[in-house]
């Protein structure tokens, strides 16, 4: 027996991030782990990526996204439909002068998230979202009469 | 320009068994005419995590990263790497340990590296 929860939203295909992260290519080598070895090619430059981890536990999904040298003050985290987009400005001061960089990266958020929960965290560098998976998303027992 | 300082990168000291897989971290030096200035990017690593070192004129820097990953996560998606930073310099020039300084600020290390006085240029009055 299958118990099947209907999707309300006709869009449950796209915010199903899950689904495309299974995809056979998601593991592999991204992009940014391209770039961070050209970083080692080519040293002497800061970062001009972000990189995103995702996790996932029973109570909520985790986005870790790499921030060196942002302060709390020059990130904005923005949820627009099942999209959150994170922009950061990095300041580099260089003597006189200081050297801007922005830098965005957006993540869409999952089916079932309780997003008026969102919590963010920013951490020597990181910044940590934690979405916490709505009441009835998450997995729970049924008991047998 | 030539009296700045311009270190150079330089391999991991050679294993003796086993080896630790690490990777350089991104960094920019810039060398003033009586200091470095080293600026390392390190995010995930806590303050307790850093590790520095300065022997034969070569500068270690250490930073073990803090996992943000627990017990029952499951990885959907990865880019971070989860190793830990390791980045070897060698200064041209000697610096005077007492004076050197170091700071880590939202996942960024910097350091300042006081050039010895002998290494300094000076200038000769004409008398």
């Amino acid at each position: 027996m299958k118990l099947i929860r209907p999707t309300p939203s006709v869009f449950a295909r796209v915010t199903d991030f899950d689904d495309w992260l299974r995809h056979p290519l998601a593991s592999m080598p991204s992009l940014g782990q391209f770039f961070s070895q050209l970083g080692e090619v080519f040293p002497g430059g800061t970062s001009d990526k972000m990189s995103v981890d995702v996790h996932e536990d029973k109570d909520a999904y985790y986005a870790h996204f790499e921030l060196p040298g942002v302060k709390k003050e020059n990130v904005k985290i923005e949820l627009n439909d099942c999209l959150i987009t994170v922009t950061a400005e990095k300041r580099e001061k260089n003597g006189d002068s200081e050297s801007r960089c922005a830098l965005s990266r957006s993540v869409s958020v999952p089916d079932g998230v309780n997003v008026d929960a969102i919590v963010a965290k920013l951490e020597d560098g990181i910044l940590n979202l934690t979405l916490p998976k709505a009441e009835h998303k998450k997995p729970r027992a049924i008991e047998l009469n | 320009m030539n009296a700045t300082c311009t270190p150079s990168t330089c391999a991991p000291a050679a294993p003796s068994g086993v080896t630790e897989s690490v990777r350089k971290p991104l960094y920019k030096v810039k060398g003033n005419i009586d200091a470095y200035e080293v600026r390392v990017e390190m995010p995930g690593v806590p303050k307790s995590g850093v590790k520095l070192d300065l022997e034969d004129n070569i500068l270690t820097v250490r930073g073990e990263r803090a996992s943000n990953v627990r017990e029952g996560m499951r990885a959907l998606h990865r880019e971070l790497s989860p190793l830990n930073y390791l980045l070897r310099l060698r200064l041209n020039k000697p610096v005077d340990e007492d004076k050197m300084s170091a700071k880590l600020e939202d996942g960024v290390l910097s350091l300042i590296l006081p050039l010895k006085e002998v290494a300094k240029p000076r200038q000769i009055l004409v008398s």
